[in-house]
């Protein structure tokens, strides 16, 4: 079981160092999440539309956006530079790949989130910092949802030719769930309801983050197959 | 009376598509037996 | 011989249910278009969901066929399995198609919109969306093992996310126009016999019509490897 973590870590902790070199991934999803919000804003008329109903969807939309450049660049590097092929001669084991793989993009998703979400508050003037707590938790929780799935269908894309389309194509409509349901929290919670309103969302979110982190465990030893 | 023109509609849709796909099938499986038979009549050719 | 043997078997069978299949289209048209009564509230139109609700059944029959199929495949790792994988799922999406066609066909006269964000709508939408992305998988890598066990996952777990569809959708749209004739009670309630006996022998030939083109597509894809032996063998041997 300790090795098996120290091979999770060990990616992690691969993928950290490469991103701490050359920050292409961070840089690129940020400045790509801030221009999806300022489109937004410019396409819809803020002035008639109320910023609390509009806002959660476009915040979503460009961690959606943002992710999924996230979720190709990721493997992109490992397929570039041989380094997949590197890792499957290791003993690793094939979920500890895709363990690794997942915590380092939830953690480069969620290092774009804790600067996109300053962005999101001054841009449509919502007060976020009473709401925050949970705020937090159903933006961990749908962003979750969103690598599991995105890091099984990013490591099939992978090894496509076309791997820049048909990672969103594949990925946009098996998510649209966790996207309904974030959409619908965040907006709850900003308009100051209580967790407690919104159970059978946050069920859906874990139950989405659930099947599928088990969903890939049970299948990615087919896709990590060379 | 309206609402005719839209069963009509309906009806062409649903079995114009039917009738589409197996005509597709149906082609696609001729030329597939078409470049079979080919295959195997040149592999003949070899053979002897 | 042994092969020219199963063939003609398999077509002779065909035949068969060619006919069956034909039998009991005719059977659903007659009693669709001459025997059952018009429904009062919606008229003339609602005669559509005779064919609509069977091709939903039919386009959801088969993706649970290529869920199944993708299972199936990688746990034998049989070509077999990934031929029915892939057929089940183009005719899925051929059936889907014509769902997501008649429905505002039929939407238009009665809700008086082409279209609405209903549950039901939205989540067949989202099925088609997730299987022409498979299919397209499928098209864009070439034939072998990888393409067999990618699609495979990317069947299994389009259907897994069937459920959470259903229910994300209907949650987020809860105000939906209830259709009359299915309500979401469940199907039939308000229905007169005649139309739940019509409906029925539209879905039996609706399901038949599935093996029908189910058996041709096999053909299709097994004459298709045929070649590629073939091919492969003469590439080979000179």
């Amino acid at each position: 079981m300790q090795g098996y973590f120290n091979q999770i870590f060990a990616i992690v902790w691969k993928d950290f160092l490469t991103e701490r070199k050359t920050r292409e991934l961070f840089s690129s999803m940020f400045v790509f999440a801030v221009l999806v919000i300022i489109i937004f804003i410019f396409s819809v008329d803020l002035s008639i539309t109320r910023a609390n109903e509009v806002g959660p969807g476009v915040m979503w939309v460009a961690i959606f956006f943002s992710g999924a450049i996230g979720l190709n660049r990721s493997f992109m590097l490992e397929k570039e530079n041989g380094c997949m092929q590197g890792l499957l001669l290791t003993p690793a084991d094939r979920t500890a790949i895709y363990f690794g793989k997942l915590i380092s993009n939830l953690g480069f998703l969620t290092l774009m989130e804790a600067f996109i979400l300053p962005v999101f508050m001054v841009f449509f003037n919502i007060d976020i910092l009473p709401h925050l707590f949970p705020l937090l938790l159903v933006i961990f929780l749908g962003t979750l949802g969103f690598c599991a799935i995105g890091t099984l269908l990013a490591s099939l894309a992978a090894n496509l030719k076309t791997r820049d389309i048909m990672l969103p194509i594949l990925l946009y409509p098996l998510m649209v769930p966790i996207a309904i349901a974030s959409v619908r929290m965040t907006g709850e919670i900003l308009a100051g309801e209580p967790l407690s309103e919104m159970l059978n969302w946050m069920g859906l979110v874990v139950c989405f983050d659930f099947i599928f982190i088990g969903a890939a465990v049970m299948t990615i030893d087919h896709i990590l197959e060379e | 009376m309206d609402q005719l023109g839209f069963l009509f509609a309906a009806n062409l849709c649903v079995w114009g598509g039917i009738f589409f796909y197996v005509l597709t099938l149906k082609k696609r499986q001729a030329a597939l037996e078409r470049d079979l038979q080919l295959l195997k009549e040149e592999s003949g050719k070899d053979g002897d | 011989m042994a092969e020219e043997n199963s063939s003609k078997e398999i077509s002779s069978s065909q035949g068969g249910l060619f006919w069956l299949t034909a039998g009991t289209m005719l059977a659903a048209l007659i009693a669709i278009y001459v025997w059952v009564p018009t429904e009062k509230n919606e008229g003339i139109i609602q005669r559509v969901m005779y064919f609509h609700i069977p091709c939903a059944w039919l386009a959801f029959f088969a993706f649970f066929i290529v869920f199944v199929s993708s299972i199936l495949f990688l746990w034998k790792k049989e070509r077999e399995w990934d031929i029915y994988a892939h057929c089940s799922a183009e005719i899925g999406v051929i059936f889907c198609s014509l769902v997501l066609i008649t429905g505002p066909i039929w939407a238009r006269p009665v809700w008086g919109v082409w279209w609405v964000w209903d549950a039901r709508l939205t989540s067949t939408l989202v099925l088609w969306l997730i299987y022409v992305a498979y299919l397209m998988l499928r098209g864009q890598t070439e034939a072998g093992s990888i393409r067999a066990r990618y699609s495979a996952v990317v069947g299994i777990v389009g259907f897994l996310d069937i459920p959470l569809i259903h229910f994300s959708v209907l949650w987020w749209r809860t105000f939906h126009p209830k259709p009359k004739v299915i309500s979401s009670e469940g199907l039939g309630k308000g229905m007169d016999p005649s139309m739940l006996i019509t409906l029925g022998i539209s879905l039996a030939a609706f399901t038949l019509l599935y093996c029908l083109l189910m058996g041709r597509r096999v053909a299709l894809e097994r004459t298709k490897d045929e070649i590629d032996r073939l091919k492969r063998e003469k590439l080979y041997s000179s």
